[in-house]
């Protein structure tokens, strides 16, 4: 996953929630255990009421729509198996709110998985910084009707490409940020009462914010993506000189 | 000494085993001003990366004892060897300090590039004993005179503030009428006939090309990806089937070989009849046709197969080879402890062995090929992944959320 999807970069004190969309295998349940393949990441907006259970028929509807759309871009059946989402400065482990989500979504489907991405977390004492991510359930707790958190594990297929679905989740990310700018600047501005300094300054809020996204992410994105580019025009030309030698060997056996 | 890495590039160094940082050292001067004393500047010495090169391979500018070789590095390097400021390396499940070959080596670029600051970026990836939490840790190392423990900070600019709280819903109350006219009159410059901000259209213009071109690279990148990965897999298929000839031909050899040794006394005794008892033995051998099909133990390296096999799931399910810790059993000091995830003991850092060693083996996801090999492993381990298993840790306290999420 690290080759094939992007570690998302994050606003400072707002946790990005994104859903996620997978293939799911479970035609080898025997025993205890499944195994439940993610395909494919799908990145999509801050949806408020989503949480708790009020979101549930929200949800569905929504996990429908996706399921639909992924299925016309990929090709293949697809169906939602999970959510991720991102706790940029702090720990990695579930929130009681993330724990409460996460069963909500299990009664909907008893082997949704969570993820979460902890990213831009430096302990100051050994300057080690450090990217996380974990997989969780929740059960019942044994007292109460609280939920208590589970580990699931989860382990990364490695590949040498990059997948297509990855680098458009990867080109997705500041389209999203974007979108949710002009939504917030959107209900700004429909404000009649304000006065003309104050709507400038919300109108150069919008610009400072887009301009840090477009340095914070897009540039760099983009640079990434150059540089990936020449890398694989180089690789092609060496395995291509690989592949003529290789085949005048196989001719000479 | 602080440094700054931009944007997502280190994030995706991290799979290229090792290369070399780009970018520049430069000071910066902060000024400030207080109650307490009348101004002070500050000079701060910053190493900024702007870009990286990555190596197709470890060992291409060093041999074995870590000799660096010159020739090499100006050839991975060329025109860029002036934008060195570091060079960085990945390696899985060891310890966050430079082994002493990586010592070896530092020293001698140190000397050939002509940089006594040259930084190394350590990235390492370690887990839980039940594969359930991964970390990736970088710690950036600043050698000073033959110690090589010297760390330094590295910050990873974020978005930034760019909270939506900063939009103002409400004006601050005023009641004077010549400050309502004198920006009502002044202010207007601002807006288009619309009521729409100027600015806000020059940036969003700004934006949508970028965007677009961004899309557009990722278009190429993605042909690319398809490209080499087509290359790769026919350079994986020759080399096969060239394996598999050799095999063959080998194979062959040996079996002719030991048909004439079988044969060899009857002849002494009829020298003349030599032709013939050769004649006999191809006749009566067995016949040995090249098979073009692929023999069942491929010596290739085994592929992580794309669709779970029906039959083996639990190939896919073995934890990964980790340092400490049992490898089928949760461990009951699992987890990352103290809040921030800061905690490096929590995730086990012990060292399997010298670095040295890891490194050789150390190449593309090894441990996966290990899983995939381990297929007989006892059903016992499938407990790892039961569902329902209580955590065995839970963090202490709640995580940090901020309000309202």
């Amino acid at each position: 996953m690290w080759k094939c999807c992007t570690v998302i970069n994050k606003r400072t004190n707002q946790r990005k929630r994104i859903l996620l969309d997978c293939t799911s295998h479970n035609g080898s349940e025997r025993g205890t255990f499944r195994v439940r393949r993610i395909s494919s990441l799908y990145e999509s907006r801050s949806e408020h009421g989503e949480r708790g259970s009020n979101g549930a028929l929200h949800r569905r509807a929504h996990f429908l729509n996706m399921r639909h759309r992924l299925a016309e871009m990929t090709g293949r059946p697809m169906r939602v198996v999970g959510w991720y989402h991102s706790h940029p400065h702090i720990t990695v482990w579930p929130s009681h709110v993330d724990v409460r989500t996460q069963a909500m979504y299990q009664m909907m489907d008893q082997g949704f998985v969570g993820l979460i991405f902890s990213c831009f977390i430096e302990d100051k004492n050994t300057k080690t910084g450090r990217v996380l991510y974990t997989c969780f359930q929740s059960v019942q707790a044994q007292k109460g009707s609280e939920y208590e958190r589970i580990e699931i594990p989860i382990h990364v297929v490695p590949h040498e490409a990059i997948g297509k679905v990855c680098l458009e989740s990867a080109v997705e990310l500041p389209r999203i940020l974007c979108q949710e700018e002009q939504d917030t600047y959107r209900r700004i501005h429909s404000l009649t009462h304000l006065d003309p300094i104050t709507k400038i300054h919300n109108g150069s809020v919008f610009t400072k914010n887009l301009c840090s996204q477009m340095s914070a992410i897009s540039g760099p994105l983009l640079q990434w993506l150059e540089d990936r580019l020449e890398q694989n025009k180089q690789s092609i030309i060496k395995l291509q000189k690989e592949k003529e030698q290789l085949t005048q060997e196989l001719a000479s056996l | 000494y602080p440094m700054t890495i931009r944007g997502t590039d280190s994030v995706f160094v991290c799979f290229l085993n090792e290369g070399f940082l780009l970018g520049e050292v430069r000071q910066e001067e902060t000024l400030s001003i207080s109650d307490s004393h009348i101004g002070s500047s500050e000079f701060l010495n910053v190493i900024e990366v702007h870009n990286h090169e990555p190596c197709a391979q470890l060992f291409s500018f060093y041999d074995y004892a870590g000799n660096v070789n010159e020739e090499n590095l100006n050839r991975i390097l060329k025109d860029r060897r002036k934008n060195v400021i570091g060079w960085y390396r990945f390696r899985r499940n060891t310890q966050q300090q430079m082994s002493f070959r990586e010592q070896v080596i530092h020293k001698q670029l140190t000397h050939i590039l002509g940089i006594p600051d040259l930084v190394f970026l350590l990235f390492s990836f370690i887990s839980t004993a039940n594969s359930s939490t991964h970390a990736l840790e970088y710690v950036l190392f600043r050698p000073n005179r033959n110690r090589y423990n010297q760390r330094i900070s590295l910050s990873i600019p974020n978005l930034g503030n760019t909270s939506q709280q900063e939009y103002k819903v409400s004006s601050v109350p005023n009641t004077s009428k010549n400050y309502a006219s004198v920006i009502k009159e002044h202010g207007t410059e601002f807006f288009d006939k619309d009521g729409v901000m100027k600015d806000i259209r020059a940036i969003f213009q700004v934006y949508s090309a970028l965007q677009e071109r961004v899309q557009a690279v990722c278009c190429e990148v993605d042909q690319s990806e398809r490209v080499r990965e087509k290359i790769q897999e026919e350079v994986n298929k020759l080399k096969e089937e060239i394996a598999l000839r050799k095999r063959n031909s080998a194979e062959e050899e040996r079996r002719l070989q030991e048909a004439a040794a079988v044969t060899l006394p009857d002849n002494s005794a009829l020298p003349d009849s030599s032709h013939s008892s050769l004649t006999r033995v191809m006749l009566s051998g067995p016949s040995v046709e090249p098979s073009l099909e692929r023999p069942v133990n491929s010596s290739s390296p085994p592929v992580y197969s794309t669709t779970l096999p029906p039959d083996s799931p639990s190939a896919i399910l073995l934890p990964r080879p980790q340092a400490v810790g049992s490898p089928g059993h949760p461990s009951p000091s699992l987890g990352l402890g103290n809040g921030d995830g800061s905690s490096s003991d929590s995730l086990n850092r012990q060292a399997t062995g010298q670095e040295d060693q890891e490194d050789d083996d150390d190449e593309d996801s090894s441990e996966y090929e290990n899983l995939v090999s381990e297929q007989l492993q006892p059903p016992s381990l499938s407990e790892t992944v039961t569902l329902g298993r209580p955590a065995t840790l839970w963090p202490d306290g709640d995580a940090h959320s901020p309000p309202g999420s």
